[in-house]
């Protein structure tokens, strides 16, 4: 009994945290990083670019209500997920957007790593 | 001021086992997709189903007798590109949820938002328990 109500306490309090999935590719241009994020809206998701780290967190909307609640194969959880970046990305050029549960994520390459064409003088 | 309680080292442990048995990456990947949560009213069903990503025209949902059946296609999105890491899943799913009471086959309404498919359903009339008249 005293065990029951101690361990529902401590999960009251522990916040728990679902890493999202993703998909990665990337071009000469940028880096396209795909989440899948469902039940999250705009207004409760963060996107932050710091030192070398690149993280997502973001709270689902779905109610939790245990009321009524018979029968569940996954759980209300906030997502969190951090990727290092290296230098090669522009920090001030990342365009985010969420459709239907995807979040997608546009980092932009900086211009010193992308690929160049060097013009060949001709000399005789 | 600190009062050494024993409790609480054994609380700690049994949440490190709690923890372990317990703690699943967001939707058990065992489960036939979708993942989905049942809340069961007295008169009506509330089902949540989590896909990301799939678009209306790509679910179909069907009522035969008092199972609803869940079905479609979630088509990959890959781009022609060298992909550095490749985590989400594809294809067509088909899952089947025993409903505990018959339901009313016009009143079933049906949202998607946000990736989450949410499935309303109200009890059927005959379902209900009647009360009978001894003459």
């Amino acid at each position: 009994m005293m065990t029951e109500t101690n361990s529902k306490n401590i999960t009251e309090n522990r916040k728990v945290f679902h890493t999202p999935l993703a998909d990665i590719y990337s071009t000469e241009e940028i880096y396209s990083v795909k989440l899948e994020v469902p039940g999250v809206t705009k207004e409760n998701l963060n996107v932050v670019i710091e030192d070398d780290e690149l993280k997502i967190s973001a709270e689902s909307s779905i109610e939790e209500s245990e009321k009524d609640l018979k029968y569940a194969e996954f759980s209300i959880k906030n997502f969190s997920r951090t990727f290092r970046v290296g230098n090669d990305v522009d920090r001030s050029k990342i365009d985010a957007k969420l459709d239907n549960g995807i979040l997608t994520l546009i980092l932009h390459k900086s211009e010193e790593v992308k690929p160049k064409k060097i013009a060949i003088n001709q000399v005789n | 001021m600190y009062t050494y309680n024993m409790f609480n080292d054994m609380i700690k442990l049994r949440t490190l086992f709690d923890d372990f048995f317990d703690t699943k990456p967001g939707y058990e990947a065992s489960r036939e997709f979708p993942p989905v949560q049942i809340h069961e009213g007295d008169d009506r069903i509330i089902i949540h189903a989590l896909v990301p990503g799939i678009k209306t025209e790509n679910i179909d949902i069907q009522l035969v007798d008092d199972n609803l059946v869940i079905s479609g296609e979630k088509k990959d999105d890959y781009e022609n590109h060298p992909y550095i890491r490749k985590e989400r899943l594809f294809g067509e799913f088909k899952k089947t949820i025993r409903l505990p009471y018959r339901v009313k086959h016009d009143e079933i309404k049906a949202d998607l938002a946000n990736g989450v498919l949410t499935i309303n359903l109200s009890k059927s009339e005959d379902a209900k328990p009647k009360k009978i008249e001894i003459n």
